[in-house]
């Protein structure tokens, strides 16, 4: 039987320590963001009631594709439940090495799909208080959504023997949290914005 | 996938963050004018600074872990305090709570300064009843420089240096949760500052620090500086609030229970709740506001379709709980200090919590107060009154701990408890001004007044910066190694408790005789309490140049090292030797009592610290 050295006790102390942490800071973070989107549909509603001057929609302005709109949801939120399912695997397992890279393929492709998307909504964004809402909103949302790709990059640039995704392994599975929490922002989007508004 | 043993290798200081800050500013003026509207220049001013400002953090060496990370190179661990020794410390990048709470310091003492500065400025325009002194066209940018950069201060100036270096200290932890976090919350700031103060080559901006469109939409490119500044003031906000809330949940040491918590704890731990959650909400109104000033987007402009009471309900609800999120960590001090020096325990502990908590419950119910001249729905009036009368209730409680325990004490009058029952004093006048002004009739009335404006001094001014000085008498010797001098101490206290009564009463008086704020003339009849004013305005000035004389007198002249627990006190952080250990502890304590049990027989000593020093029982 393996003898543990003090030094190797006292490493997966602190990563314990670290996984409870980080558990902790996600779950902070994400009453951050319910926050922070929440005053973005807060903005939704309470322009779209007023609907100032009559100028909430005006006259040809309307949701950009929803086709298109739906294809970047489901991107995302393909995104976050392969990363979620592969971070929920055990160390080293094949799912986890293969879903990572995969998770990060869907959210690059959400971020320029929706980048692109920005370019070409169909409308300007001075035509009343809709496309500024729908910029804000969509804008604010892949911004973060680009952002979290880039930390899943990291993930996956550290998925190796020696890289600290493997160190620190249930630290990086509470990332899974905020993918899913951005897909879900993604979809309550959508909804308000092609469907609602 | 190998994991590189590659390192970036910038030299990671302040300087490369200046000189990589410079090209970034104008990299982002000019991508502004190739993506903005040609009729303005917000575009590229908005992106210079938010450049500029990603630039200094990448060269203070913000990026080399992210960039490490996603590179496959093997990332730097978390620097162990103990290989980070020398004055050089405090001028980097620190992972160290000790030198972060420091840093702090230094940082918002000299933004006191420059706030400090344009209030002396403010009185001295005000000296006579005409714009000759101040034109009217700069006297509204020196009241928006003053009030945006006094709330900036008063967001961090508790929590910044003394939350940072004395919670894991009062936890019995090694560290801080998210150490990266920690520092990248403070090093936002000096840039926050310098964004705020190049506002004034632009002009300035004229909308005082509530930014209420449209003028803050016409206004020049000086309300840019006010909307990357306080951006940076929300991630910051943000930040520190994630990292304090994990280190107090997940880092108290064996023992510290939820009951054992000090106040001061207790204090920082609600604030940052606040914090974290109101934050946010600013931080998306101020990029609607940029949108609104870069992209010509409509969401406050009215003949567009958007409406300028989007902007000042998002403000509000982050704007009224800030203002508790200075209060929460004053009161979180003045109940620490008291009970030490009243040696007696802590009276009514868990209803000063709920206390606490209460505050910062309510002050989410509140913020259509501030819209009660601005045209609310006349049915809403009632709720947000009342709800604001309802928040004395906790307050009340707060302030009847403190007086609880102070009642039929032996108190010992050192100078942080003078600057503790000076904050009572103080506040008892805020806080009974602030009912006034909850109440629909009078504050209609009275809203637009100096009445207001001396109201919420008193709550500022007279609590927190009060609390404030409390604090830095009080733990300043543990976290310098450095006794202050009492004399000047107590001298300090008295010119400022006189000079800061004598400064703002008579603003109560001035507003009730229809003084309004923000305007540079006056009714002439009004001239000599407001020369009155301004002449002691001075002397609290001077009060504040008395403290600042101290630290350095103190500091350099006279070299009175602190003990390791010069106020005999239970809590933990004075347990530990002076200076304070790289590591805090030895070993991670063991709590076994709590830290007021000041006079009860047999207490026990408040922790376990295995063989460290100054350990006080119940004395």
């Amino acid at each position: 039987m393996a003898v543990r050295t003090h030094y190797e006790a006292a490493a997966d102390a602190e990563v314990l320590l670290d996984t409870r942490l980080t558990a902790i800071g996600t779950w902070l973070f994400l009453g951050a963001e319910i926050f922070f989107f929440a005053a973005w549909w807060f903005a939704f509603f309470y322009l779209r009631a007023i609907n100032n001057n009559q100028a909430w929609k005006v006259q040809g302005v309307g949701p950009p594709s929803k086709g298109f709109g739906a294809v970047v949801v489901v991107l995302a939120v393909l995104t976050a439940l392969s990363y979620f399912v592969g971070s929920r695997q055990p160390s080293g397992a094949l799912l986890f090495r293969l879903l990572t890279p995969v998770a990060l393929v869907f959210g690059i492709a959400t971020s320029l799909l929706q980048g692109y998307g920005m370019w070409h909504l169909g409308f300007g964004l001075t035509q009343g208080s809709y496309p500024a809402v729908f910029s804000g909103m969509t804008g604010s949302w892949v911004v973060q959504f680009a952002v979290a790709t880039g930390w899943l990059g990291s993930i996956v640039a550290q998925a190796g023997p020696a890289g600290d995704t493997i160190a620190r392994r249930k630290p990086a599975g509470s990332f899974a949290w905020i993918l899913l929490f951005l897909a879900a922002v993604g979809i309550i989007n959508y909804i308000l914005l092609y469907l609602v508004a | 996938m190998v994991v590189s043993e590659r390192r970036l290798s910038i030299p990671n200081n302040p300087i490369t963050g200046i000189l990589l800050a410079i090209p970034g500013y104008f990299a982002g003026v000019w991508l502004g004018t190739l993506f903005g509207n040609i009729d303005d220049q917000n575009t590229g001013v908005i992106l210079g600074y938010l450049f500029a400002t990603v630039a200094f953090l990448a060269g203070v060496g913000f990026l080399n872990y992210p960039l490490e990370r996603l590179f496959g190179w093997r990332v730097t661990p978390v620097t162990d305090p103990a290989e980070n020794r020398g004055i050089g410390r405090y001028l980097r990048l620190s992972l160290d709570h000790k030198v972060i709470g420091l840093q702090y310091l230094v940082t918002i003492l000299l933004m006191l300064l420059l706030g400090g500065i344009g209030a002396m400025m403010i009185r001295t325009s005000l000296l006579v009843p005409d714009a000759s002194i101040t034109p009217a066209g700069n006297y509204i940018p020196l009241i928006g420089l003053h009030s945006v950069m006094m709330i900036f201060i008063t967001s961090a100036v508790i929590v910044g240096p003394f939350g940072n270096y004395l919670v894991p200290l009062m936890i019995g932890a090694r560290r801080m949760a998210f150490p990266r976090l920690e520092a990248l919350s403070f090093w936002v700031v000096p840039p926050a500052a310098v964004i705020l103060a190049a506002a004034t080559f632009w002009g300035g901006f004229p909308t005082g620090w509530t930014g209420y469109p449209p003028l803050s939409e016409q206004a020049g490119q000086g309300m840019d500086s006010y909307i990357v500044g306080f951006t940076l003031i929300a991630i910051a906000l943000v930040t520190s609030g994630v990292n304090m809330l994990a280190t107090i949940i997940g880092l108290r040491a064996p023992g510290m229970t939820w009951t054992r918590l000090p106040i001061f704890v207790w204090g920082i731990f609600t604030t940052s709740i606040l914090g974290l959650l109101a934050a946010p909400v600013l931080a998306t109104a101020l990029v609607m506001l940029a949108m609104d000033r870069s992209l010509n987007t409509a969401f406050f402009l009215a003949s567009n379709g958007g409406t300028n009471y989007l902007w000042e309900n998002l403000f509000w609800f982050f704007g009224h709980p800030e203002v508790y999120i200075f209060i929460l960590p004053a009161f979180g001090i003045i109940m620490e200090i008291v009970p030490h020096f009243a040696r007696k325990p802590l009276w009514g502990y868990r209803t000063a919590v709920v206390g606490l908590f209460g505050v910062a419950l309510l002050s989410w119910f509140v913020w259509q107060h501030h819209l009660f001249v601005s045209g609310i729905a006349p049915v809403l009036r009632p709720f947000y009154m009342l709800s604001t009368e309802l928040i004395s209730i906790p307050t009340g409680i707060i302030f009847l701990v403190t007086l609880g325990t102070l009642w039929r004490a032996r108190v010992w009058f050192t100078v942080p408890m003078l600057f503790c029952l000076g904050f009572l004093f103080n506040f008892l006048i805020g806080g009974i001004s602030g009912v006034y002004l909850s109440d629909v009739p009078t504050d209609v009335t009275l809203h637009g007044s100096y009445f207001s404006m001396a109201h919420f001094h008193y709550t500022i001014m007279g609590g927190e910066i009060f609390a404030l000085m409390a604090a830095a008498y009080y733990w300043l010797p543990k976290m310098t190694g450095k006794m202050l001098s009492p004399t000047i101490g107590r001298i300090h206290f008295w010119t400022m408790f006189i000079a800061f009564n004598s400064t703002f009463f008579p603003l109560f008086i001035i507003g009730l005789l229809d003084m309004p704020r923000r305007v540079s003339t006056y009714d002439p009849a009004l001239v000599g309490l407001n020369r009155w004013v301004t002449v002691s305005a001075y002397v609290l000035f001077g009060s504040m140049v008395l403290f600042a004389g101290n630290l350095i007198y103190s500091w350099f002249f006279v070299s009175r090292t602190a003990v390791a627990n010069p106020w005999h006190a239970r809590s933990l952080e004075w347990q530990v030797p002076t200076p304070v250990p790289a590591r805090n502890f030895d070993r991670v304590p063991v709590i076994v009592a709590g830290p007021y049990d000041y006079g009860i027989p047999n207490s026990r000593p408040v922790a376990d610290l295995g063989g460290m020093v100054g350990v006080t029982g119940g004395g």
